[in-house]
C-alpha cells in the first residue's frame, strides 16, 4: 500500500512523518534533524538551498534567503500583513500579474506557492530516502485561521512539489490527533503553539469515537522564537558596543554567528541555568586587531528579556476563552507545540494561567507532523475509523442592501454542514438579484474576503420585499463551499461553487511543476554523479597505493609492465571521466577500476 | 634558493623579495634595504660574508633585460605572502606554531575578557623578531593598466587582479580589466582548488575551542572557523561562507596551512 505522509510546513521549521508499523514516527533529514528549516535561498552561484544550509546563511545572504514564506502564501498584495513583510523583510517582495505576492531571488520572481514547493519539495526527498521508494501522497497541516485561499495556495505548493495533497487540516487538531491517538479520549483541550515565528491558541473538543471539534482559534501571526532570539542578540549587541564602541549589527558575519549563537543559548537555557556565548574573531577593529566576544547569559536574564512577550501570548490565552464563552476550568487539559514551549518560564505561566500542569505527553516539534500523519493513515487505511470534524475558520455569508454583511455559517462551525436563509429584493420591480459571497467577521462588506459572486435573473416584477429568495450555504467535508439561490415563487434557481484562488493560474502551477521537476531530475543526477565519482576516486586511491608494491612484484616481465600501463591507463581516463562530470563513463570506468583493484590485490597477496 | 631578477626601474609597488637582494650604498658599508623586507631573510643573509656583483658575472644581470635563466615561482604561496604582507600591523608570522609558544606561556587563569590575539603575539613574537615590524609605504602607481599586463605575464595573478580591481573601482566599463579579473579569479580558483583537493571532503578544526582566541586570524577566518561543524563538507562551508569563493578558498587553505584545520 502506498505511503502516506503528513508534513507540519511550519513558519521557521518544517517536520514530515507517518506511519510505520502502526506506529507515527517523525522522518528524520540527512544531518539527522528531525525538523528542517523551512528557508529557501540561491547563492551567488546560482545554487538553490534549502533546509539547515540556508538557515547558516540566511544573514550574510539576506536578500536572496526567503523565510517565513507562510505568512506571505494565498495572500493579497493588498492586505495588511503583507504589508508589513514588504516593510520588515530583507527579501524583496513585489506584485504579482493576480493581485498576489511574488518574492524575487538573484533577479528572478518566483510564486509564495512555488518557494513553499522547494521546502515541501525538501520533506518529499526526505521520506524518500528513507522509505526507499518514492512518496507522492500526503497531509499538509496549515493554521486554523488560514482562509480557503492560503489553503488553496498550500496546497498547489503540494502539487508544484509533486505531492498530491489528499487533505489539508489543522494544525492544533494534528497535535490533538497525535495526543489522542491509541487512546479513548473525550477532552476539551487548549492547544498553546508557540513557535519559531508564530503563535496560536485553540480550544478543541475530543468527543466519542475519535472526534475532534475546533471551538475557537486565536493568536499572533509576528511573534515567535525568533522574536526573543532578536532580543538576545540586542543584549549582546549592546554590551560588546558598551565594551568596545562597535556596532555589531553592521557586519553580517557578526550577525550570522550571533542568531546562531543566541538561539542556540536560549535553547540550552531550558536545561541549564546558564550558558556561555564564546565568539572568538567576532570582528576586526579599526585598528586591524580581531576582537573576541564572550559573555555568560543566565536564564534569569533570558526571560527578563522575553516577558513581554510571553504575556502577550497569555493576554491572547484570555482573549480565546471570552470568545469561546469557556472558563478556565472547562479545560481538561492543555497541549504545549512548538519549541518555544519548553522554556521553563513558558511551561509556568501556561500552568499559572490554565491553572494545571502542561501535558508532557506529546513532542512539541513533532506532534503536529506525528498528527498528520496519522490523518494521512486514516484517509488510505479502511480500517481506521477515527472521524476527524473540522471548522470552518472564517464566517460565511453574503452581501446586502447598505454594503453589509449577513452571516450564514458562523465562524467555527463544524463541517461539513449547510445553512439556509431566506432573502428579499431591495428596490420596487427588481428582476434580478446578485448573490456576492463573503467570507470573514466585520459587519461591513467591504472588510470581509470576496469568494465569489453570481446573479439569480428572472425574478417576478414586484413592490420590494414581496419577492422571497431562498440562500443556502454548504460546506462539504473537503471544505469546498457552494452557493445556492432560488427563487421560491418561480423555482428558478443558480449556483455557484466556490473555488478558492491561490493567485496562480493552471498554466502557471503547470510551468512551475515542471520547473519542480526539472530541479529534481538534476539534483538526482549530480547526487548519483557525486556517489559514483567517490567510488571511482576511492579506488583509484587504492590502486595507487597498491601500484609501487604491484610495479615491484612485475617489474621484470613484459606482461607485469603491460598490465602497469593498462592500470595507469585506466586511472587517467577515470580521472578525465569525472573532470568531465560523465555520469556514464565514470559508472563504466569503475567497473574497470575493480577489476584493476582486485588484480593488484592478487598480486600483493601471492607474494605475501 | 632561487633569485629572482632585480626589479625594472618602472615597478612602483612592492613586491616579495628573495633574500640577498641589496644593493650597496657606496658611501657606508652598511646595507641600503627597500621595504618591505623579510626580517629573517636578511638576518641569514647577514649571517654570512655578502659578495659584490660583479659586472659579466652570471649573477649581474642588466636592468634593462630579463635573465634567461627560468624562474619557478609558487603562486599560492606568493599570494599568502601578499596577504599577509596588506596586513599592515602584523608582524611576519614565523612557521612555528604561535599557538604552541602561546600554550606554553600564558598562565592557567583565565584570559580577560577583552585580549586581543596580536598583543599576545607581539609578546611572544617578540622572543623570535629581531628587528621591528617594517612599515609599508604605499606608492602610487602611475599606470595600472600595464602594471596588470605585467604582472600576469609573470604569473602574479593575484596582484594582477589587485590592479584589474583598482582599474574596475574608477572604470567599471574597462573590458580589458574585467577580463583579466575574470581570468586572475578563475586560475586563482583553481590554484587553491587543486591545492585543497576535493571539495566534498569535509574540513575539521584541529585547534580546540577554548584555546582558538590565541590564534592569529582575522575576523574573516574567524568566520569561516565558526562554519566548520566536523559535518559540512568544503562545498558546503563555501556556500554559506558569504563571501567571494576565491577569498574563503584562500582562508581555508591558509588555516590548512597553519595547521589550524585539517580535511578528511
Amino acid at each position: 500500500m502506498e505511503k502516506v505522509i503528513g508534513i507540519d510546513l511550519g513558519t521557521t521549521n518544517s517536520c514530515v512523518a507517518l506511519i510505520e508499523n502502526g506506529v507515527p514516527t517523525v522522518i528524520p533529514n540527512r544531518g539527522g534533524y528531525k525538523t528542517t528549516p523551512s528557508m529557501v535561498a540561491i547563492t551567488e552561484a546560482g545554487k538553490r538551498l534549502v533546509g539547515h544550509i540556508a538557515k547558516r546563511q540566511a544573514i550574510t545572504n539576506a536578500e536572496n534567503t526567503v523565510y517565513a514564506a507562510k505568512r506571505l502564501i494565498g495572500r493579497k498584495w493588498t492586505s495588511p500583513q503583507v504589508k508589513n513583510a514588504v516593510a520588515t523583510s530583507s527579501y524583496r517582495i513585489v506584485q504579482g500579474p493576480h493581485m498576489d505576492v511574488r518574492i524575487v531571488l538573484r533577479d528572478k520572481e518566483y510564486s509564495v506557492s512555488e518557494v513553499s514547493a522547494m521546502v515541501l519539495q525538501e520533506m518529499k526527498v526526505i521520506a524518500e530516502d528513507y522509505l526507499g521508494q518514492p512518496v507522492s501522497k500526503t497531509v499538509i497541516t496549515v493554521p486554523a485561521y488560514f482562509n480557503d485561499n492560503q489553503r488553496q495556495a498550500t496546497k498547489d505548493a503540494g502539487e508544484i512539489a509533486g505531492l498530491d495533497v489528499i487533505r489539508i487540516i489543522n494544525e492544533p487538531t494534528a497535535a490533538a490527533l497525535s495526543y489522542g491517538f491509541g487512546k479513548n479520549v473525550e477532552k476539551t483541550i487548549a492547544v498553546y503553539d508557540f513557535g519559531g515565528g508564530t503563535f496560536d491558541i485553540s480550544i478543541l473538543e475530543i468527543g466519542s469515537s475519535g472526534v475532534f471539534k475546533v471551538v475557537a482559534t486565536a493568536g499572533d501571526t509576528f511573534l515567535g522564537g525568533e522574536d526573543v532570539d532578536a532580543r538576545v542578540i540586542d543584549w549582546l549587541v549592546q554590551g560588546f558596543k558598551t565594551e568596545h564602541a562597535i556596532d555589531l549589527r553592521q557586519d553580517r558575519m557578526a550577525l550570522q554567528r550571533l542568531k546562531d549563537a543566541a538561539e542556540k543559548a536560549k535553547c540550552e537555557l531550558s536545561s541549564v541555568r546558564d550558558t556561555e556565548i564564546n565568539l572568538p574573531f567576532i570582528i576586526s577593529s579599526g585598528r586591524n586587531e580581531a576582537l573576541h566576544l564572550q559573555r555568560t547569559i543566565d536564564r534569569q536574564t533570558l526571560e527578563d528579556l522575553s516577558s513581554d512577550l510571553i504575556e502577550r501570548t497569555i493576554d491572547i490565552c484570555q482573549q480565546t476563552l471570552l470568545d469561546a464563552h469557556l472558563d478556565k476550568q472547562d479545560i481538561e487539559e492543555v497541549l504545549l507545540v512548538g519549541g518555544m514551549t519548553r522554556m521553563p518560564k513558558i511551561q509556568r505561566m501556561v500552568a499559572d494561567f490554565f491553572e494545571r500542569d502542561p501535558c508532557k505527553g506529546v513532542h512539541p516539534d513533532e506532534c503536529v507532523a506525528l498528527g498528520a500523519g496519522i490523518q494521512g493513515a486514516a484517509l488510505t487505511d479502511d480500517k481506521h475509523e477515527m472521524v476527524l470534524l473540522d471548522v470552518t475558520p472564517h464566517a460565511l455569508g453574503i452581501m446586502t442592501q447598505g454594503g453589509y454583511f449577513e452571516e450564514l455559517i458562523p465562524q467555527n462551525t463544524t463541517v461539513p454542514t449547510h445553512r439556509t436563509k431566506i432573502f428579499t429584493t431591495s428596490r420596487d420591480h427588481q428582476t434580478a438579484v446578485k448573490i456576492v459571497v463573503m467570507q470573514g467577521e466585520s459587519q461591513r462588506a467591504e472588510e470581509n474576503e470576496l469568494l465569489g459572486e453570481f446573479i439569480l435573473t428572472g425574478l417576478r416584477r414586484a413592490p420590494k420585499g414581496s419577492v422571497e429568495i431562498e440562500v443556502t450555504f454548504e460546506i462539504n467535508a473537503d471544505g469546498i463551499v457552494s452557493v445556492h439561490a432560488k427563487d421560491l415563487e418561480t423555482g428558478k434557481e443558480q449556483s455557484i461553487e466556490v473555488t478558492a484562488s491561490s493567485g496562480l493560474t493552471r498554466d502557471e502551477i503547470r510551468d512551475m511543476m515542471e520547473d519542480a521537476k526539472d530541479y529534481m531530475v538534476e539534483r538526482r543526477s549530480t547526487e548519483e554523479f557525486e556517489a559514483a565519482k567517490q567510488e571511482a576516486e576511492r579506488i583509484v586511491g587504492e590502486i595507487e597505493r597498491l601500484l609501487p608494491q604491484v610495479e615491484q612484484i612485475v617489474a621484470t616481465s613484459d606482461f607485469g609492465r603491460d598490465a602497469i600501463e593498462k592500470a595507469r591507463s585506466i586511472v587517467t581516463k577515470a580521472r578525465a571521466a569525472i573532470g568531465r562530470r560523465d555520469l556514464a563513463a565514470v559508472k563504466s570506468e569503475i567497473e574497470g577500476l575493480s577489476r584493476t583493484h582486485r588484480m593488484f590485490k592478487g598480486v600483493v597477496a601471492k607474494t605475501h | 634558493m632561487t633569485k629572482t631578477p632585480p626589479s625594472k626601474n618602472k615597478r612602483k609597488t612592492p613586491l616579495p623579495r628573495s633574500a640577498g637582494e641589496v644593493t650597496r650604498d657606496r658611501q657606508s658599508e652598511r646595507p641600503t634595504v627597500n621595504p618591505p623586507f623579510d626580517v629573517q631573510a636578511f638576518a641569514r643573509a647577514a649571517a654570512g660574508p655578502a659578495e659584490p656583483i660583479e659586472p659579466g658575472s652570471s649573477d649581474a644581470v642588466d636592468p634593462g633585460e630579463r635573465s634567461e635563466r627560468i624562474t619557478i615561482t609558487n603562486e599560492v604561496e606568493l599570494e599568502i605572502a601578499r596577504a599577509k604582507s596588506a596586513q599592515n600591523s602584523e608582524p611576519p608570522q614565523p612557521r612555528t606554531s604561535a599557538l604552541l609558544i602561546a600554550d606554553a606561556l600564558v598562565s592557567s587563569s583565565p584570559p580577560p575578557r577583552s585580549i586581543t590575539p596580536t598583543n599576545i603575539e607581539s609578546a611572544v613574537l617578540g622572543a623570535l623578531a629581531s628587528s621591528p615590524a617594517p612599515e609599508i609605504t604605499e606608492r602610487t602607481i602611475e599606470d595600472p593598466a600595464s602594471e596588470m599586463r605585467e604582472r600576469f605575464s609573470l604569473g602574479d595573478y593575484s596582484g594582477a587582479l589587485e590592479m584589474a580591481e583598482l582599474i574596475l573601482a574608477g572604470d567599471p566599463s574597462n573590458l580589458e580589466a574585467a577580463e583579466c579579473g575574470e581570468n586572475c579569479r578563475s586560475t586563482l580558483l583553481q590554484m587553491y582548488a587543486a591545492k585543497i583537493g576535493s571539495l566534498d571532503r569535509i574540513p575539521t578544526v584541529l585547534v580546540p575551542r577554548t584555546q582558538m582566541r590565541w590564534l592569529s586570524i582575522d575576523h574573516r577566518a574567524g568566520f569561516i572557523l565558526s562554519l566548520i561543524d566536523g559535518t559540512s563538507t568544503i562545498e558546503m562551508v563555501l556556500d554559506v561562507a558569504g563571501m567571494p569563493r576565491l577569498d574563503s578558498l584562500r582562508i581555508l587553505h591558509e588555516l590548512a596551512q597553519r595547521r589550524i584545520v585539517a580535511f578528511r
